[in-house]
């Protein structure tokens, strides 16, 4: 990071504590540098999708701050942190699409942030909108798909409409928590590749969990790994191999068997 | 033969049945058994037998002040035979004013409903759980909500019927209130449990977005909660059908309006003619609402 740089996010002493006793998340310090594609690793449980939730305030911290382009949206309320939010798209494991409305809606619904309140709540919106929304649903290989029901495409099909609703959202950081873990694995190229394109021709940093090592080499710039709500490895994704793998998930843990390490 | 010795006789019965069946008062009634008598017969516990002599006592008295008379029941049928007799031989001289009351009750039915659909939506969100966790307005809010809906449903139909016949005057109009608030909140009630029981991710994916509250109930919720709350409407309607047939034995309109003089009169042709067109009414409404809730689920 070259000096005066701000990051894109900044977390200090993140800790979060879940109805005062299940501990998710303790003591994480991290900074994420604009036009990074960090992934992060870790075992089920260990805490990934707190730590991302924790970035756009889906879950509220109990402790520690998080900076976004250098404001702190910890310290954000109301407006504010709407205004934050905006910046920050997120990617679901669950596609999290609205299955009853059209893909082209569920893209529109990514301008929320900024679309005027009235419109939008009768599913209204601006002439520039529906055409950028038309384009966005083109460029993920959904063109002609504007009026399908969302709950009538395939899982990978969804989750190339939330890819395009994130784009609609004009964001400057993706979060995405687990985006191809509930794909086929044929399928996964096809969706990672769009969050690729997003990171490397739109420069957007991302944020992206992931479970399968060989996505892991393929797309990160940088890996940190947690463990029991802690972050117990950082490096590049070249590093990693038997044994920070076994760092990584324990020393029970072994790589699959078809994965050259 | 004596009521209380019949009562006697059927609680011991019902006493010896039980202990047969293995069911032991003794156990399932009274928590915190100590270890040692859960593995005794219930008999051979003082508790036990406290427990039986409870509940006989309790029927026993029950059969008292509710003055079961069983030989009434089984030696006066043929008083009752006319009602019997005035429904298997239906007189046509109310059969035109029945129809037209008939119309007026399903109606009256479906203006309390309509009327209730925009308040139950709006509260309904007030009295979700899953909503109403942010902040301590919202979960004032909440237990407000509940607490009156709560209220309102545990007072019966017809007693709201009173309230509103001294309000505005006999009439289907009174019945449209009298059902109208009731069904305001048992439709939140209903409404409110749909709520709570969407998927919160397209929730999550819309605040993601930097929505605002309402967009995030626009787009996260109300398109995942319309299939039931159609079905529970249409639900709504047909009880209020079944339940504006009677809301006239008191002045609330509707068929059950001219129904209650001809009881007091004997008319039983004329009852029995009004009896069979409420049943065939409930009958098809039951029939059509659960053919249309079939299709929307
Ligand atoms: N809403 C919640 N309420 C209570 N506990 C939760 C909640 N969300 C996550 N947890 C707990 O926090 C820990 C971390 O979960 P999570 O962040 O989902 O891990 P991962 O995404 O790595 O599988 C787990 O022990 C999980 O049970
Ligand atoms: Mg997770």
């Amino acid at each position: 990071m070259s000096g005066g740089d701000v990051p894109a996010v900044r977390i200090e002493g993140l800790g979060k504590v879940f109805d005062g006793r299940i501990r998710a998340l303790a003591d994480i310090n991290l900074t994420v540098r604009e036009k990074e594609f960090l992934v992060v690793l870790g075992l089920s449980g260990s805490g990934k999708s707190t730590l991302l939730r924790c970035i756009n305030r889906l879950v509220d911290a109990t402790e520690g701050h998080v900076w976004i382009f250098g404001e702190e949206i910890t310290a954000a309320t109301g407006a504010r942190l709407r205004e934050l939010r905006r910046q920050v798209a997120m990617i679901f494991q669950q596609f999290n699409v609205v299955r009853r409305h059209s893909a082209l809606i569920n893209v529109l619904s990514g301008t929320l942030g900024r679309a005027s309140l009235l419109p939008s709540l009768f599913l209204k919106f601006s002439q520039d909108d529906r055409e950028r929304a038309v384009a966005a649903l083109e460029r993920v290989g959904l063109g002609g798909r504007e009026h399908h029901r969302a709950d009538t495409l395939s899982g990978g099909q969804q989750q190339r409409v939330a890819i395009a609703r994130a784009l609609l959202q004009e964001p400057k950081l993706i979060l995405a928590d687990e985006p191809v873990a509930s794909l086929d694995p044929a399928l996964r190229h096809s969706v990672m590749r769009h969050i690729e394109a997003l990171n490397r021709e739109e420069g957007l940093t991302v944020i992206c969990s992931l479970h399968d090592v060989d996505l892991v080499r393929r797309y990160a710039t940088r890996v940190v790994a947690l463990r029991d709500g802690r972050l117990v490895w950082q490096g590049a994704p070249d590093e990693l191999n038997r044994y920070t793998y076994r760092e990584i998930y324990g020393t029970e843990a072994e790589p699959a068997t078809n994965t050259v390490m | 033969m004596d009521d209380r010795a019949a009562a006697l006789i059927l609680a011991f019965a019902w006493n010896l049945f039980s202990s047969w069946i293995g069911a032991s008062p003794g156990r399932a009634l009274v928590r915190g058994v100590p270890r040692w008598e859960q593995d005794l017969d219930w008999n051979r516990t003082l508790r036990g037998w406290f427990t039986v002599l409870f509940i006989e006592l309790t029927f026993f008295s029950g059969w008292l002040i509710t003055e079961v008379d069983l030989p009434s029941f089984f030696t006066k049928f043929s008083k009752a035979s006319d009602i019997v007799r005035g429904l298997v031989h239906p007189s046509g001289v109310v059969l035109h004013q029945g129809l037209v009351l008939l119309v007026q009750t399903v109606f009256l039915a479906f203006m309390a409903t309509a009327f209730a659909i925009p308040l139950a939506f709006v509260l309904s969100f007030a009295a979700a759980r899953n909503l109403t966790r942010s902040s301590r307005f919202s979960r004032v809010m909440y237990t407000a909500v509940r607490t009156g809906m709560n209220f309102t449903r545990a007072v019966e139909p017809l007693v709201w019927a009173l309230i509103f016949i001294s309000w505005v005057g006999i009439g289907p109009f009174a019945g449209v209130l009298a059902l109208w608030v009731h069904s305001i909140a048992a439709l939140t009630k209903l409404y409110s449990e749909s709520v709570e029981s969407i998927d919160p991710g397209p929730m999550e994916a819309i605040t993601a977005t930097g929505a605002g509250t309402f967009q995030v109930l626009r787009y996260g919720v109300v398109p995942q909660i319309i299939p039931p709350y159609l079905s529970f409407t249409i639900y709504r309607w047909d009880i209020n059908v079944r339940m504006s047939t009677i809301i006239g034995f008191v002045g609330g309109g509707g068929i059950g309006y001219i129904l209650k003089p001809r009881v007091d009169l004997g008319e039983w042709g004329q009852v029995g003619t009004l009896v069979l067109l409420i049943a065939v009414t409930v009958w098809l409404m039951d029939l059509v609402s659960a053919k249309i809730r079939e299709r929307i689920v």
